[in-house]
């Protein structure tokens, strides 16, 4: 799962192995901004190319990288997207694309990309060995298009933001918990480095098929200097398919009713530390339900099984206090493994 | 017993073949023409600001009759253990790199940078080459790819590469005339390029393969490729609506 959030899907899956934080050696990015210790110099000013524009150039670990699609009300769904996505989410998503070791395409979501910045081309390199090619030679979207997994971009430039356009999309991708796309699937990013160690994205999706209105989500990066992609290969030993037998509402079968006053005792922030950093985690009470919210993602409710244990989308909660009676941390459960969130507030 | 350049391990012909690409036909920009507007293939090879010839471009051999893709394949013996290693293997190994991206005939594009040479392939890999010095690693955590060095020999583009794994490792694809069948490889394979871009159009590779766990001595052959104008890569995702692999219950 590589400690993304909004991970039900893909964590359920947790397909084969992940990738790995990559490097060749440890080998040091040669000419990259230092501090004096000889660490890279992540705040130092974006780098530029010859015609002055940003050097995108680098590896980048994803930070936050789900679609946001879950922000749209279900009245701006079409009822057919709304339904696929439930009995998606109802078989935890089996069938997802990644599940078949098929490219995530536009739910790409996490691992180490290595952007190639030339003048009348970027090339963004994924560790699954997929790639994309973002052309800024001037070319057109093509009208009719063979639909890809991966799409098809053009790109340009707006002052130091570089917009790309991207269509072409095969309607076979995923969004995060199983929301679907058309092959009308538009996407914008407008891509800024903000600084040597950090580059936002503000991503417009558009997919008037499956989607009463466009809806906007912020993608962050963060450079990761010396060290090297590793390839990810998911057919190599691919053995969790078999095993993807449970349902959603298995869940229900085995709930039971907390009293809110217990409940209540688990609502605040927590942090656990991922791969990529800290992510806070915001518990709150919602309708009688305990619920989740990771890095700001939209909330999901979980179900009670006793009442320390909950469970979400196939992942547990375990809370546990101290011998004051305060709740100190949480234990989550999943295909990544168990993971420790504190208590914060 | 010596490998022909045959057909060995022909069970594991790899699915369909990637298409010939296409961005509705775009015309690659910058390249020279000849007075008719096509590509002149017989241009004299680009060459970067550092005055190394640019490898840039889409290639592909095309395994036809007038450009086979493997040429001066030399036969070689395998060792014991090699000999072990040819016994046919049970299919099921669906959907996975082949090593050495260029081998296969699916187009690739290079992008040659100064200090990198990106090679995507439409069968929807890449390749990084590293050529900012760095050696090769001594003990890498072992890929289907493996890991890529290169270094200029005058205007021949030297490229070593190490690190594969030894899974149902396999040089090569296809079988055919003209191609090169398929070809066990071991964890310790160490494999050698040398890219010169001839003219505009043609591109010569030869490969030097060193396996003494499979072959008792290194053995090689040479590729040579075509420019591709006028079109781009388009993906091959080898995975879907993959059907082949359960049908292949035949043995030699």
């Amino acid at each position: 799962m590589n400690g993304r959030t909004g991970s039900f899907l893909l964590g359920i899956l947790a397909i084969a192995t992940l990738p790995t934080p990559a490097q060749w050696l440890n080998y040091p990015t040669p000419g990259i901004p230092r501090t004096r210790d000889g660490k890279p110099n992540l705040t130092a000013p974006a780098p530029k190319v010859a015609d002055g524009k940003p050097d995108l150039s680098g590896i980048w670990a994803l930070t936050t990288g789900a679609s946001g699609v879950r922000q749209l009300k279900p009245s701006e769904i079409k009822p057919w997207a709304l339904e696929l996505a439930k009995e998606r989410q109802e078989s935890l998503g089996k069938d997802s694309p990644a599940g078949h070791c098929l490219p995530d395409g536009p739910g790409h979501a996490g691992g180490l990309d290595r952007i190639v910045q030339t003048p009348p081309l970027i090339l963004i390199l994924h560790e699954d060995l997929t790639y994309r090619q973002i052309f800024l030679d001037g070319r057109e979207l093509s009208k009719d298009p063979n639909p890809a997994w991966m799409g098809y971009s053009v790109g340009r430039w707006e002052g130091d933001t570089l917009v790309v356009e991207s269509a072409g999309y095969n309607d076979r991708t995923w969004f995060e918990f199983g929301y679907p796309h058309t092959e009308s699937l538009r996407i914008t990013e407008r891509i800024r480095r903000a600084d040597f160690g950090h580059i936002t994205v503000d991503v417009t999706y558009s997919d008037p098929g499956a989607y009463e209105k466009p809806w906007t989500a912020k993608r962050e990066m963060q450079y990761r200097p010396d060290t090297e992609l590793l390839e990810y290969v998911c057919a190599e030993n691919e053995k969790d398919r078999v095993h993807l037998v449970g349902k959603l509402s298995d869940d229900g079968k085995n709930a039971v009713t907390v009293p809110l006053q217990i409940l209540r005792e688990y609502v605040g922030t927590y942090e656990r530390q991922i791969p990529k950093g800290p992510q806070e985690i915001k518990v709150t009470v919602e309708e009688g339900q305990l619920t989740l919210s990771f890095a700001g993602d939209a909330p999901w409710r979980a179900t009670a099984h006793s009442e320390t244990t909950f469970t979400a989308f196939g992942t547990r909660y375990e809370f546990f206090k101290n011998d004051k009676g305060e709740v100190t941390h949480f234990l989550m459960i999943d295909g990544s493994g168990p993971w420790i969130a504190d208590r914060k507030k | 017993m010596i490998i022909k350049a045959s057909s060995y391990l022909a069970p594991f012909l790899l699915a369909a073949a990637p298409l010939g690409a296409q961005w509705l036909h775009y015309p690659t920009p910058g390249i020279p023409r000849t007075p008719d507007g096509k590509a002149n293939l017989t241009a004299p090879a680009p060459r970067t600001p550092d005055g190394k010839p640019d490898l840039s471009g889409i290639w592909q051999a095309d395994g036809a009759e007038d450009n086979p893709a493997v040429r001066d394949l030399e036969d070689v013996s395998p060792t014991s253990e090699g000999k072990a290693m040819l016994q046919p293997r049970a299919p099921g190994a669906p959907c996975l790199p082949p090593a050495i991206a260029s081998v296969p005939l699916s187009p690739f594009k290079i992008y040659h940078l100064s200090k990198t040479l990106v090679m995507l392939s439409e069968y929807n890999l890449f390749r990084q080459i590293f050529m900012d010095g760095r050696p090769l690693p001594r003990d890498p955590n072992p890929t289907w790819l493996g890991y890529s060095v290169g270094r200029w020999d005058g205007d021949t583009l030297v490229v070593d590469t190490n690190g594969f794994n030894s899974e149902r490792g396999i040089i090569g694809g296809r079988s055919g005339s003209g191609r090169l069948g398929p070809r066990p490889h071991s964890g310790a394979m160490h494999v050698v390029e040398r890219f010169r871009r001839r003219d505009f159009g043609h591109m010569e590779v030869q490969f030097t393969i060193d396996d003494p766990k499979v072959y008792e001595r290194p053995w090689s052959f040479r590729e040579d490729v075509r420019l591709v104008p006028d079109t781009e890569l388009l993906e091959y995702i080898c995975e879907e609506n993959e059907k082949d692999f359960q049908h292949r219950v035949g043995r030699q």
